[in-house]
């Protein structure tokens, strides 16, 4: 006997499921409705789901405020920045530790390794030194290079390395090709998925980054959309309805990007956090 | 000429090495070497070091807003991890048993909150805590309740902030718990059920043992993420009411945007780094103590 495909416990699981769903999602919608809605209505006792007038200004007004589109603007050109170079410098290296034989190979490894294990926040206020030492306050410079080298993201490149087989390369060597020849024309073709996963990561690191900013760069003019958001939050929080419009802007480039890009990420957890 | 040498490759490593070593060495390991150093000193922006010894350490230590900071971090990982966990185990369950395009909908969907960031999701919240027009409060209305000033009360702000902390990592969490399970073999269910196995039983002797590496993996991480936390309380309490919901690190970043002087808040920030390597340490000796079985 054929089992119905719609049986009581499937039925039941999918309810369930697209009512985690939706309570999950709920808090973005509500944000984004709440943009729609005045000044009067967004705190205004009882609640309606929907605006009674649909303000589109609010979120217009918003996309014309000079320093949102400055925010959104830098933010974007740095978080891109940062993720080409966190792939290229750490994937270079990553090439490095799995392929070539170098002199003091052993301590380079173990000096970077040891790099993963120093947590962010003990630095924070020295590397706040240095960069001002180096000249770097208030440059997009600064938000970008002291996150590029990366153990974690050179690790997960090498272990990816680690799984294409030598006999690629050797045929290369023999034809004469060199070690820059190979990493370029062999090894990068193939490494789509490992860059995927660490060049989303960079890009989120960056685009949510919030300390670092607040630190380091005081020019309104280069402030991130995070520093916006939260000045927005600090200054007016009586105008709520333009921070739930300002902030819903804010959050749909990563909602776009990670929907176009959740296959690579969803399907490669595993492989980021667990091997 | 021919002999081409295969072994060394200094050059070629040196060339492709020399951006990685260079961004350790200027913005990991000089800064963490000189937080050590400075530790020990007083020193502003505007004066010359002098050496204090364990000077630094001790104003932290005596400081009961330190001590507290520590206990609320304790007490908000203490709120958000079990939670997140249980949930995320619970949901993965169920997303298991679902197909197809509608299983692709629900992973990407309870993603989302994840990859917005705890900025955002701190500004959604405070809306949603507003005592007149907040959602939190129209909810506690349904029940008959009074409304409740959910940040300002000692007794609610730190339970209130764990709820955007949950929400962000319960999409993160449930994957990796569902990836745990899906590697799990269908054999040994089916084994099971021959046994006469029910639901509780599969649970109990063949998901949580063969899922150990994940939930450990997945509290240490999450151990040492939430009890860093300080975003949340940055933008939702700005640490009230009466330090409540102050963090370790939003005690540290606060002492240092604040003080004129930057040893105490580099040494809490190293006596925090301590603190938190050894609990994980533990954490995971103690997990780790039974060995775990093989899948």
């Amino acid at each position: 006997m054929r089992k119905s495909t719609w049986t009581w416990s499937r039925i039941f699981t999918t309810i369930l499921s697209l009512v985690v769903t939706g309570i999950t999602i709920f808090p973005l919608v509500w944000m984004g409705l709440a943009g729609f809605k005045s000044q009067e209505e967004v705190l205004a006792a009882p609640l309606k789901f929907f605006p009674t007038v649909w303000h589109f200004e609010n979120y217009t007004s918003i996309l014309h405020d000079p320093l949102f589109q400055k925010a959104m603007g830098t933010t974007f050109l740095g978080a891109i920045t940062f993720m080409i170079l966190s792939v290229a410098v750490n994937a270079a290296a990553a090439y490095a530790f799995s392929r070539l034989e170098f002199s003091f190979k052993k301590f380079w490894w173990v000096y970077v390794m040891t790099t993963y294990f120093i947590p962010g926040f003990a630095i924070t206020i020295t590397s706040f030194v240095v960069v001002s030492k180096l000249g770097m306050l208030d440059k997009l410079a600064v938000l970008i290079l002291p996150g590029v080298a990366s153990a974690y993201s050179m690790f997960f490149i090498r272990q990816f390395y680690l799984n294409i087989p030598l006999a690629l390369e050797e045929a290369a060597l023999i034809d004469g090709a060199n070690r820059f020849q190979i990493f370029t024309r062999i090894f990068l073709p193939m490494s789509l998925p490992p860059f995927v996963i660490i060049g989303i990561g960079a890009y989120l690191g960056y685009w949510n980054a919030f300390v670092w900013p607040v630190m380091t760069m005081t020019n309104e003019n280069w402030f991130q959309i995070g520093q916006y958001i939260f000045n927005f939050r600090s200054g007016r929080v009586a105008e709520m309805h333009l921070l739930m419009a300002s902030s819903f802007l804010a959050a749909l480039p990563t909602v776009i990007l990670f929907l176009i890009f959740q296959k690579y990420i969803v399907a490669n957890l595993k492989m980021s956090g667990l091997k | 000429m021919f002999k081409k040498n295969f072994r060394h490759d200094n050059l070629a490593a040196y060339a492709m090495l020399t951006p990685i070593l260079l961004g350790s060495t200027i913005f990991i390991i000089v800064p963490f070497a000189y937080a050590i150093y400075i530790s020990f000193y007083e020193w502003g922006f505007y004066q010359a070091p002098v050496f204090v010894g364990f000077k630094n350490f001790y104003v932290n230590l005596t400081d009961e807003l330190f001590t507290k900071a520590i206990w609320t971090g304790l007490k908000f990982t203490l709120y958000v991890l079990p939670t997140q966990l249980v949930l995320g185990f619970l949901f993965a369950n169920l997303v298991k048993g679902l197909k197809g395009k509608f299983a692709s909908f629900v992973k990407a969907a309870i993603y989302i909150p994840t990859v917005i960031g705890l900025i955002l999701a701190g500004v959604i919240f405070l809306f949603i805590y507003d005592y007149l027009g907040g959602l939190a409060n129209y909810v506690v209305g349904w029940f008959g309740l009074e409304p409740i000033a959910w940040l300002a009360e000692v007794r609610t702000a730190l339970p209130a902030i764990t709820v955007p902390a949950i929400w962000t990592g319960f999409g993160i969490t449930t994957l990796i718990m569902l990836a745990g399970l899906l590697d799990i073999s269908e054999s040994y269910y089916e084994a099971a059920e021959i046994e006469g196995a029910g639901t509780f039983g599969k649970m109990r002797h063949i998901t949580l043992p063969l899922m150990r590496n994940i939930i450990l993996f997945l509290l240490v991480t999450g151990f040492t993420a939430q009890i860093s936390q300080f975003e949340l309380p940055w933008v939702i309490t700005n640490g009230g009411p009466v330090n409540e919901t102050a963090t370790p690190n939003f005690y540290i970043l606060q002492h240092f945007l604040n003080d004129v002087l930057i040893g105490r808040s580099i040494a809490a920030a190293l006596m925090f780094f301590v603190v938190l390597g050894a609990i994980s340490l533990v954490i995971f000796k103690v997990l780790n103590s039974e060995k775990a079985v093989d899948g």
